[in-house]
């Protein structure tokens, strides 16, 4: 693991900072969501595909894509995540003041 | 928490520029990835003694084929390459070596290359025993025809490096190693190789044994030339040992009575059982030829050239019939020098002074038995004594002053007696020779020492 994250820092920072920037914008943004059913689809997918790849079931190159895709979407979410909670602290501490 | 499933739904527009990121990852790093797990494993493996070791990565997944020798190192070949960091799965397709049953090694010999064959049981033997035939046989090209296989015999490389040094000492030939029957075959390249080879086998490691050793020895030569142009007797090829040498010298120094004996043997092993009572036999009848060449090799002699006159020539076709030991193979091709012209009795008395100057009828010691190394010279004298044929000859015997003159006297009656008899065997009248004794009447010499003695004890021959 320690060989893989040295190897793929570039892509997973950028990926993390990504999520940051993602979860900062989200908790402004006016446009429209993904509906309960259809994250609740998407929820069982990246179950699937988490599972899949703990299973080692897709072999060589296409499991190094998978693996790799699911440590960076790993970090998006995590990056989302902490995004958003930064933001929706920004603006409660502001909004009392207003 | 609340919250965070609410802000959740907002999230999914990032996945786009998230997918262009893995895509550009995935596409820039798969191939640096590949190759440096694929370092990474050969490293791993630097000490693992393996065959047609072969390793292929697709992704995190390594594909390891090779032929390992044991169970354990296929085990442990294994076991390293999946702790290598980073790798993901090893698709394992190493196997054993597969096993010679019998375990056969070979190295053969001909004219300009060597060629070792059969199976090695490691990659390092094979290298050392590659290595230990360069080494041994300096120039001489080394073919590897080795493949690796599991089985072999403890110490067999002891073994098989025993046996390429043998292999130097063969001009031709084949060693094979079995499990542990060793089998050679072929020509030594000196004479006494095979013995050097036989000795050298005494060494063979613990466990195992000479199946068969068909070496054969190169053959055993000596050679005689007579040459009546330059007056010489050259002896040349191989003679077992130094006494043998001395002795077959010295026959030839008795025999050859008027020839200088150039001497160009050498002392080497690997002579036939008889090789002195053969070639000693040999010299002798070579003696009585004027002009003639010996060959003996190994165990088969070869006589040629022309005999003094037509009764030697019979008598020494039957000396090669029968004087020569058992189990000896001669062949004679002797014909009859042409007469000489006849001469007048003057001449003849000059000719028989000079060869009696020249050579000494012996005796045996205290007889009156002819020695047989005197044949050559009665050979001369009988062709001497044709070449005048109205001549009467007496045939004058003498000793020293050694003894009783009665003894004396009857043993040179006796010595004369015993000459005359030699040359009507040969085919001459009776009536030409007529036997005188004189016991030690009339020396030549002083009989004070022993060298005026050995001149005193003589037979003359008088043309009347």
């Amino acid at each position: 693991m320690v060989f893989l994250v040295t190897f793929h820092w570039g892509g997973l920072l950028a990926s993390l900072l990504l999520g940051l920037a993602m979860g900062w914008i989200a908790v402004v943004h006016r446009g429209p969501g993904v509906s309960k059913p259809m994250s609740r689809w998407l929820a069982v997918l990246a179950a699937a595909l988490v599972g899949a790849a703990l299973a080692r079931v897709v072999p060589g190159r296409a499991g190094y894509w998978l693996d790799l895709g699911l440590v960076m979407f790993a970090l998006y979410l995590f990056g989302c995540a902490v995004g958003s909670w930064l933001r929706d602290w920004a603006v409660s501490r502001h909004a009392p003041a207003a | 928490m609340h919250g965070l499933f609410k802000w959740s739904s907002k999230w999914w527009p990032g996945v786009i520029p998230l997918l262009v990121l893995w895509a550009i990852a995935a596409w820039t790093s798969t191939a640096p990835l590949e190759s440096e797990l694929a370092a990474r494993s050969t490293a791993a493996l630097r000490d693992t003694v393996l065959d047609k070791g072969r390793i292929a990565v697709a992704g995190r997944d390594v594909t390891f084929a090779a032929d390992a020798f044991s169970e354990d190192g296929r085990r442990s070949a294994v076991a390293a390459v999946e702790a290598v960091p980073g790798v993901r799965l090893v698709n394992d397709e190493t196997r054993l070596v597969p096993e010679a049953k019998p375990f056969v090694w070979s190295a053969e010999r001909d004219v300009v290359r060597v060629t070792l064959g059969g199976s090695a049981p490691l990659p390092a033997s094979k290298a050392r025993l590659l290595e230990a035939a360069r080494t041994s046989l300096g120039g001489v090209e080394v073919a590897d025809q080795m493949n690796l296989s599991r089985g072999a015999p403890p110490r067999f490389d002891n073994a098989a490096l025993l046996l390429l040094d043998q292999i130097a000492k063969l001009k031709d030939g084949k060693v094979t190693i079995s499990d542990t029957a060793v089998s050679l075959s072929g020509m030594a390249r000196d004479l006494g190789g095979r013995e050097a080879i036989a000795a050298a086998l005494k060494n063979l490691p613990e466990g195992f044994r000479i199946a068969s050793n068909e070496i054969k020895a190169p053959p055993y030569i000596f050679q005689a030339y007579k040459d009546p142009v330059a007056v010489t007797v050259t002896l040349t090829g191989y003679v077992p040992d130094n006494n043998v040498h001395a002795a077959i010298a010295a026959a030839a120094g008795r025999k050859f009575f008027s020839e200088k004996v150039v001497d160009n043997l050498k002392a080497s092993i690997g002579a036939p059982s008889g090789f002195v009572s053969a070639v000693v036999p040999a010299l002798g009848i070579l003696s009585r030829l004027s002009t003639g060449t010996l060959v003996v090799s190994d165990r088969e002699v070869k006589l040629s050239g022309d005999a003094l006159y037509d009764t030697a020539a019979a008598r020494i076709r039957t000396s090669i019939e029968k004087d020569f030991p058992q189990g000896w193979q001669v062949k004679g091709d002797i014909a009859v020098k042409p007469p000489a012209a006849p001469v007048d009795a003057t001449v003849c008395q000059q000719l028989f002074s000079e060869l009696l100057t020249k050579g000494k009828i012996r005796f045996e010691s205290g007889r009156a038995a002819i020695d047989l190394d005197s044949a050559g010279l009665l050979d001369r004298l009988i062709e001497t004594a044709l070449r005048c044929p109205t001549a009467s000859i007496e045939i004058a015997g003498h000793t020293d002053a050694d003894g009783e003159d009665a003894f004396n006297q009857a043993l040179s009656e006796k010595r004369a007696q015993a000459v005359a008899d030699y040359l009507v065997k040969a085919g001459l009248p009776a009536d030409r020779f007529t036997a005188v004794g004189y016991g030690s009447t009339q020396p030549v010499a002083t009989n004070d020492t022993d060298e005026g003695k050995a001149r005193n004890r003589r037979i003359e021959f008088m043309v009347r």
